[in-house]
């Protein structure tokens, strides 16, 4: 009887498994992982003989594998609960809050971050501009001590060698874990009023914590780390900030040539990665106008995603903010876009970007 | 194609078992011929025409030393055909590695040549030359059926990775063999068994393997926990992809002998070797050791003959100074266990005879893994604290902490523990209702694996 469970057991998951497998529609892309899926290969004779064929064919197979979500899901339950393995391709859970190991330091890379931060500042700014530099600690910084994570201050050593003329402003005591999405790398926006006003402090700004913001929960999020994890957890919320000047403010979208809005309310609808709420996600150059300062004061935000979130929050001091995303345009054509004159000037990149030598 | 791929258990196995067991008793051979060479083809289509060549070779002159059989024709017969087996193998394997040598010692270097090596030729030159000296010696009939000779040597099971099937063990079988619902069942244990070892626990420790190999960040505590998970990672890959082998082999019909016999709970290396990829170094010991004299000889002769077969041994395992350090390490280490060592150990607690072997067998497998000298001596010494090592860092705790449990899970599953409770009378009953459900959750959680990891290299396809 025994015997007979064994067999029949195996066949019949082998031909279920198999028989859906050529029934079921092939999927484009993969909402819980944000990537496109492995379409089934194109058989030429050449592909074939060398051996592209059967890759691509293994590739096709897992992705397009019937309940692929759910066998990730079974995955990441065995390794996390049974093994007790505290990672899970380099992701791991904590109170329910999902972590990315970046680790270790990467002593060159961010030599290199900071010789990028360097050269902007040589070929574009002068000595009479304010220009500051602020770290965002990744999230697991905040962590207990046995989680494998990078100091934010072993990284600020090695930068400041490179960038001693600049202005560091230090904001790791003005977050928590709790500032951060559960089911994301990112700081959430209602969450980050103390970094503002210790940029407002540094940067010699008008004091801004009396504005009283108002708050509009959008509905769930699922972050980036949900789908790459692969459990099931409950969502983040997304919530935004607004007031008159951030609801009438003018964004120029250099990619598109469009004037658009702070609140990217269409991306939110259609987007797979609600994040791109804020100012259209990933853009190489765009421009706030605030309408109601003409103060003329100007900031050059050199940022990553998560400046996509606080630019909205500083523009209360200024008349534009121009924001730089040195991962996608290239600095050496910059002055094409930019007029550099005597703009503030805030270099304000994530630690896991500046770990990784992306800035061009 | 690897078996524990989604194309291999989802698509290639259930087409082939279905059609297998649909036709006639006598075309089930040219199924599963046709299924091998498909299978061969979709992971190295460019050497599918030399493995035809090897074999068409083969057939022709395993044919031609029987024709000739006690005449001096059969013997020139069968040195041309292990020429030419050995020398494809020379070609494809050693070529490069002996220009890289021997452009050491000349002023005008002679260019690399650009070949890949094809996968399973190790494997299925053994089988093919095993063959030859069998028809040749008398121990084995000559097949005059070109699809059943062409079946042993690329049967799919084995093709790749082994284990080494002997003709002899298979030649009945080839012509007829039982099928039944045990041992289908048994192949389905076995193969679900061996798919476990190789994707739950090979692969996740071949992870911390790859992350020590890339960290700057060691300490004694890091470089023992990649010895350990070095030893335990090839153990099971390598004895997961043979169980996996075996268990095919029964699906289909076919025994295969063991490969594996629990190698890490041996008491000398002798012992080790009677019990590690059993079917390799029976092989040397029938065909390179014992028709060299063995030690049936003078003393200098058996050692000569000792260290002969230890230098195959390591270079078949790869085509680089390290597999021939880590062959002639072996081969010094049983003359000494011979000569002297090994009635000592017979006597000593059996706990002090067992950890000399895992310790052995541990640095062993760090030479096996270095890509040159200072790697192995730095993972050597960083054992024992050289160069003033820290104890421990950061990240060789985190690393403890995080696989502690498969490490564990790994040295029980290398001894004979669960297998002991698994056959176990007093649990009959209990296995036998968990035991279906326990193989059938395994299949559907190492297919999450696959479905969700990209980290699937087989350690022996390189041999």
């Amino acid at each position: 009887m025994k015997n007979k469970i064994i067999a029949i057991g195996f066949i019949t998951i082998l031909f279920v498994c198999f028989t859906l497998n050529i029934v079921k529609k092939d999927k484009e892309i993969s909402i819980s992982e944000r990537r496109k899926l492995a379409v089934f290969p194109t058989i030429t004779l050449k592909n074939v003989l060398n051996g592209k064929t059967s890759e691509e064919f293994d590739k096709y197979t897992v992705d397009q594998f019937i309940f692929r979500d759910y066998f990730r899901s079974i995955k990441s339950f065995w390794s996390n609960y049974i093994f007790k393995k505290k990672d899970n391709n380099g992701l791991f859970l904590k109170d329910n809050s999902i972590y990315k190991i970046e680790y270790p330091l990467n002593e060159e890379y961010v030599k290199k971050s900071a010789e990028k931060i360097k050269n902007v500042c040589e070929k574009y700014l002068n000595e009479d501009m304010n220009i500051y530099y602020s770290i965002i600690p990744d999230k697991n910084y905040y962590l207990e001590s046995d989680y494998l994570k990078i100091d934010v201050k072993d990284m600020q050593k090695i930068m400041s060698k490179s960038l001693p003329q600049i202005k560091y402003i230090d904001i790791t005591n003005d977050l928590s874990i709790e500032d951060y999405y559960k089911t994301d790398l990112h700081w959430k926006q209602e969450s980050i009023r103390n970094v503002v006003n210790t940029f407002e402090s540094k940067m010699n700004l008008k004091d801004t914590s009396n504005i009283n913001y108002e708050k509009h929960e959008l509905g769930d999020f699922y972050g980036t780390y949900y789908g790459q994890l692969g459990m099931s957890l409950p969502p983040d919320k997304i919530t935004i900030l607004s007031d008159r000047i951030i609801e009438n403010a003018n964004c120029y979208n250099y990619e598109t040539n469009k004037i658009g809005t702070i609140y990217d309310i269409k991306k939110w609808q259609t987007s797979s990665d609600k994040y791109d709420i804020f100012l259209s996600g990933a853009v190489s150059l765009i421009t706030i106008e605030n309408k109601f300062n003409q103060n003329g004061k100007e900031l050059l935000l050199f940022r990553d995603s998560f400046g996509s979130s606080i630019a909205p929050l500083l523009l209360e001091n200024y008349q534009k903010i121009t924001l730089i995303d040195l991962r996608y345009i290239s600095s050496s054509i910059l002055s094409n876009y930019i007029d550099f004159n005597n703009q503030d000037v805030l270099f304000l990149y994530s630690s896991l970007v500046l770990n990784q030598n992306v800035l061009r | 194609m690897v078996f524990s791929s989604i194309t291999f258990l989802f698509y290639f196995l259930p087409i082939v078992l279905g059609v297998y067991y649909i036709v006639p008793k006598k075309i089930k051979n040219i199924v599963l011929l046709v299924a091998s060479f498909v299978f061969y083809f979709f992971g190295e289509p460019k050497y599918v025409l030399l493995m035809l060549f090897s074999i068409l070779t083969t057939y022709i002159f395993g044919i031609l030393i029987d024709k000739y059989r006690k005449t001096e024709k059969s013997k020139i017969f069968l040195a041309i055909a292990c020429a030419i087996s050995i020398g494809l193998l020379v070609y494809f394997k050693y070529a490069n590695f002996l220009i890289e040598n021997i452009n050491l010692w000349l002023k005008n270097k002679v260019d690399f040549i650009n070949v890949a090596l094809p996968i399973g030729i190790s494997f299925y030159t053994f089988q093919m030359l095993s063959y030859l000296v069998d028809v040749y010696k008398g121990n084995a009939k000559v097949q005059k059926s070109l699809l059943k000779l062409a079946m042993y040597v690329s049967l799919f099971p084995q093709l790749i990775a082994g284990p080494i099937v002997r003709y002899t063990t298979i030649q009945d079988q080839l012509e007829n063999r039982t099928h039944t619902i045990e041992k289908f069942a048994l192949g389905v244990r076995r193969f679900i068994i061996g798919l476990s070892k190789k994707v739950l626990i090979a692969n996740v420790l071949g992870e911390l393997v790859s992350t020590f190999l890339s960290s700057n960040e060691m300490s004694i505590l890091y470089y023992w926990l990649y010895a350990i998970s070095a030893m335990l990672q090839i153990y099971f890959d390598f004895s997961g992809y043979s169980d996996m082998a075996i268990g095919l082999g029964k699906m289909f019909g076919f025994e295969f002998l063991e490969n594996f016999n629990y190698p890490y709970i041996a008491t000398s290396i002798t012992d080790f070797w009677r019990r590690w990829h059993i079917s390799l170094s029976s092989w040397f010991r029938d065909y390179v050791y014992i028709p060299l004299g063995g030690n049936r000889t003078t003393k200098v002769k058996w050692l000569r003959n000792i260290m002969i077969v230890w230098l195959l041994t390591g270079l078949w395992h790869g085509a680089a100074w390290n597999f021939v350090i880590w062959g002639l390490y072996f081969g010094i280490l049983l003359i000494v266990e011979k000569i002297f060592l090994g009635k000592y150990l017979e006597k000593i607690p059996k706990i002090f005879s067992h950890l000399y072997v895992l310790i052995i067998v541990m640095v062993s497998f760090i030479i096996f893994n270095g890509d040159n000298t200072s790697m192995i001596l730095q993972n050597i010494g960083g054992l024992v604290g050289i160069k003033g090592v820290p104890f421990i860092l950061p990240e060789s705790i985190y690393y403890l902490k995080s696989y502690f449990i498969i490490i564990i899970i790994g040295i029980i599953g290398a001894t004979p523990i669960l297998k002991n409770i698994a056959t176990s009378k007093k649990l009959e009953k209990i296995v036998n209702v968990l035991e279906p459900v326990f193989l059938l959750c395994l299949l559907v959680i190492c297919t999450s694996y696959i479905v969700d990891g990209s980290f699937n290299p087989f350690l022996y396809f390189r041999f």
